[in-house]
């Protein structure tokens, strides 16, 4: 009960921002959309019907059709699922396995520090895109490979904001406190450290569930993110990409979640970021 | 990605920038435009691999050895099919089985490899002729017995057996291309991305892969002259991206998706030529028999009841295409008037299941171009009615054509493949791929029959057009019987050009770039 207090309080502090209530209104539609799409869509995603191809917006089509007569509005709410759970999935698990990297850089011995730091940094001297590619290629199109794209790309940054507050807080007094008393590194980190270090990068993360989303969106784009007929906001713009001229709708259909996802995410995490930290406010 | 927060990049910044690189990007064409001149800007569906014309991988590959190169003749522009001299002054059939040829006087290599001579001539042919060197080509003179010298500048062309593509599918293409013996020799045998010994009324002067390939006027060609100081060709291989490039200007000449030609006729871009022309090429859906499950011929023919190749069509080329009968256009002769298998998803669902591969997956390669993913998804939807799951793995062209040659490893994996050849105006040139010798090379297939090689030896010496017809319907028969395949289309060629070119195109709309002129 207190926790859901507690988290109501927040909700409320958010929306008393006009950027957080709007940021936060998408990221709920996007999300219950997605979650509810199976009721919501009025045709299977993948179905054809070259009959109804190029069909504009309408009573039976909401989005329109696109090229092979698949209805948009079903495609778009199946492809809101793809992008979350690979926004999420893979947001998650570069957190956790940042989290872990930066905690044992920032506490461990001075020369696995310099290993994992020169790991870091040899990832992150890697142009996103190029990675990406480069990783597709290699193990070929598919969500998993969307998905190990985004953790390589997004861990180090995660695993050194982690390592420079642990660096930081190893010194402090409650930690130097609890080693006198016997506590050992697992209990440090797990209980004197990481819930101090943890919020931040928490809002972090939600600021870069955008940038997943068009990651996963641009490889899609290109033909090297899910593999067709699964439903990409991505590979909806590539479809309407090529037929932009006559039938603008499915650039339209493609780009708006990724639009609205992006700006709802922003909004949500740049409120949240000013909430906890206002002395950040503003500077990014 | 999060460490933006750690950085001083602000919002605002990053605006700024963005929006002075656009200014620039648009300031910096404009400029480029006017400082161009004579420059042709060409797009090409596939960007270069090799350019040695007896190892050529694709026809935009030949569009370049065709002018860089000096052949014995070359195709010419026009509605009718035809050819020129080229490196030739003369070139004559005395008999059945003999040509004379007398070379012209000035026609030169670079990078001092000295004057093209009768013993060019004989080397190159028989290069491609002898089947020690595997040129994919070989079989364009399956029947050269020898090239007699003559002297410094004539000689002869002995054939064992008469040859009927000889002058529609041999001679007017890159297998007739002449290279320096000395050239050849010194580079090991082949030629790479960077030619040597250079002959004909252009020179590569700048390849830039997936960027453009850049051909100049050859200042030591003495004869017909090209029309542009400079040809630039840029590797689209999107036909729908190559329209968009055109209509931004980059581009004074493209081909253009099927599906567009209707609009564009209708609302053709400002001082712009829309031409459609009846294609030669063919496309077809093939099954890969020496990988499992297409190694069981029940599988191979149920899918082939399984594909609605109409809609298949229908849907990639918005109804501006034609379902195709084989592999052999209407008008050629050899043309087939009807299918040996329809449409009959029951009875493909049915031997599915007897086969016991209901539920398994396959993988369909494609080219990254749109009307083959719109095929290939057709086609799953098709597969998958029956219980086949297909996974659509999409190539860009660099990886697609190796997919099925032997000295890639995946050719042992490969189960499904899109593809399309481009054809020249005799029916040998349509069957020559899918010989048991060509598996491993053009034949992804591994189709194999004896008969068929037969066949596609005796369809070449044969003069006979009555003949030759039953010959070609009856190879066609064979490759469907085999189960391999599925013929979809042969297409219809769209070509755009700037109305100040005067484009050089083939019946088909292949371009001969040495004879586009501005206009």
């Amino acid at each position: 009960m207190l926790r859901l207090a507690k988290i109501w309080r927040i909700v409320r502090r958010i929306v008393r921002e006009p950027l957080g209530a709007l940021g936060l209104g998408l990221v709920v539609l996007v999300v219950l959309s997605a979650l509810f799409a199976d009721v919501l869509a009025s045709y299977p995603p993948t179905k054809l019907s070259p009959a109804d191809r190029f069909a504009p917006a309408s009573f039976q089509h909401l989005l329109g059709t696109d090229h092979i007569g698949r209805d948009l509005f079903s495609r778009v709410l199946y492809g809101g699922r793809i992008a979350l759970s690979i926004a999420l999935g893979a947001t998650g698990a570069s957190l956790v396995i940042g989290i872990m990297l930066g905690l044992i850089a920032g506490y461990g011995p001075r020369w696995l520090d310099n290993i994992l730091l020169l790991v870091f940094d040899a990832l992150k001297s890697f142009p996103t895109v190029i990675l990406a590619l480069t990783l597709v290629t290699i193990t070929g199109p598919s969500l998993m490979s969307v998905v190990l794209v985004v953790v390589l790309v997004s861990v180090p940054g995660y695993a050194r904001i982690i390592r420079t507050q642990t660096l930081v807080l190893k010194s402090a007094e409650h930690v130097m406190a609890a080693r006198s008393m016997g506590a050992g590194s697992a209990r440090i980190l797990t209980v004197h450290i990481l819930p101090n270090v943890i919020g931040p990068i928490l809002i972090l993360a939600s600021m870069d569930i955008p940038v997943v989303v068009a990651i996963e969106a641009g490889l899609s784009f290109l033909g090297m993110g899910v593999r067709p007929p699964t439903p990409s906001w991505g590979s909806i713009l590539n479809d309407g990409f090529a037929n932009i001229r006559d039938s603008y709708w499915i650039v339209v259909a493609g780009g708006l979640p990724i639009i609205l996802t992006t700006l709802g995410f922003t909004f949500l995490g740049e409120t949240l970021r000013d909430l906890f930290d206002p002395r950040l406010k503003g500077r990014v | 990605m999060s460490n933006i927060a750690s950085t001083n990049l602000s919002r605002r910044t990053v605006l700024a920038g963005t929006g002075a690189l656009g200014l620039a990007s648009l300031i910096y064409p404009a400029r480029r435009a006017q400082a161009a001149g004579s420059i042709l800007k060409v797009r090409s569906y596939s960007d270069i691999q090799i350019l040695d014309p007896a190892f050529r991988l694709a026809a935009p590959e030949g569009d370049i050895t065709n002018v860089i190169f000096a052949g014995l003749v070359v195709a010419t522009a026009g509605d009718k099919w035809g050819w020129r001299p080229m490196a030739v002054e003369t070139i004559e059939q005395l008999d059945p089985l003999t040509i004379s040829f007398k070379l012209r006087d000035g026609i030169g290599f670079t990078d001092g490899f000295g004057q093209m001579t009768a013993e060019d001539v004989k080397f190159s042919i028989e290069r491609i002729a002898d089947p020690k060197n595997e040129s994919p080509y070989s079989g364009d003179w399956e029947t050269l017995k020898e090239v007699e010298v003559k002297d410094k500048l004539s000689g002869l062309i002995h054939l064992k057996e008469a040859f009927a593509p000889l002058w529609t599918s041999t001679l007017p293409t890159p297998s007739s291309t002449i290279l320096s013996k000395r050239a050849v020799t010194e580079a090991g045998g082949k030629l790479g991305v960077e030619p040597v010994a250079q002959s004909g009324p252009y020179l590569l002067k700048e390849w830039l892969p997936k960027q453009r390939t850049v051909l100049v006027r050859n200042p030591d060609w003495k004869y017909e002259q090209g029309g542009y100081d400079e040809i630039h060709i840029h590797p689209i291989e999107d036909e729908k991206t190559a329209e968009l490039g055109y209509e931004a200007g980059d581009l004074d000449y493209t081909w253009t998706s099927v599906s567009s030609i209707s609009r564009l006729k209708e609302n053709p871009p400002a001082d712009t030529t829309v031409v459609e022309k009846p294609s030669l090429a063919f496309v077809w859906f093939g099954m890969n028999k020496a990988v499992a499950p297409f190694d069981n011929p029940d599988v191979r023919r149920a899918v082939q009841y399984a594909v609605d190749r109409k809609a298949v069509v229908d849907a990639a080329y918005f109804g501006a295409a034609s379902t195709s009968t084989g592999i052999i256009a209407p008008g050629l002769i050899g043309h087939r008037e009807k299918n040996l298998y329809d449409y009959d998803p029951d009875k493909a669902r049915e031997m599915i299941e007897a086969a016991g591969v209901s539920g398994q997956t396959v993988v369909l390669d494609i080219l990254n171009k749109t009307e083959r993913l719109t095929a290939a998804q057709v086609i799953q939807a098709n597969l998958q009615d029956v219980g086949l799951n297909v996974e659509i793995k999409q190539n860009d062209s660099g990886t697609f054509w190796t997919l099925g040659s032997k000295d890639n490893e995946y050719h042992k994996k490969l189960q499904m493949v899109v593809q399309r050849f481009s054809m020249q105006p005799d029916p040998s040139w349509a069957t020559e791929w899918f010989t048991s010798s060509q598996i491993g090379t053009w034949n992804w297939e591994s189709f194999d029959s004896e008969e068929f090689d037969k066949l596609v030896v005796e369809g070449k010496i044969e003069l006979d057009d009555a003949k030759r017809d039953v010959m070609y319907k009856k190879m066609q028969d064979l490759m469907e019987e085999s189960g391999c395949y599925v013929f979809l289309t042969h297409e219809v060629a769209g070509v755009m050009y700037r109305n100040s070119v005067a484009a050089a195109l083939k019946p088909n709309g292949e371009p001969v770039f040495a004879e586009f002129k501005p206009a």
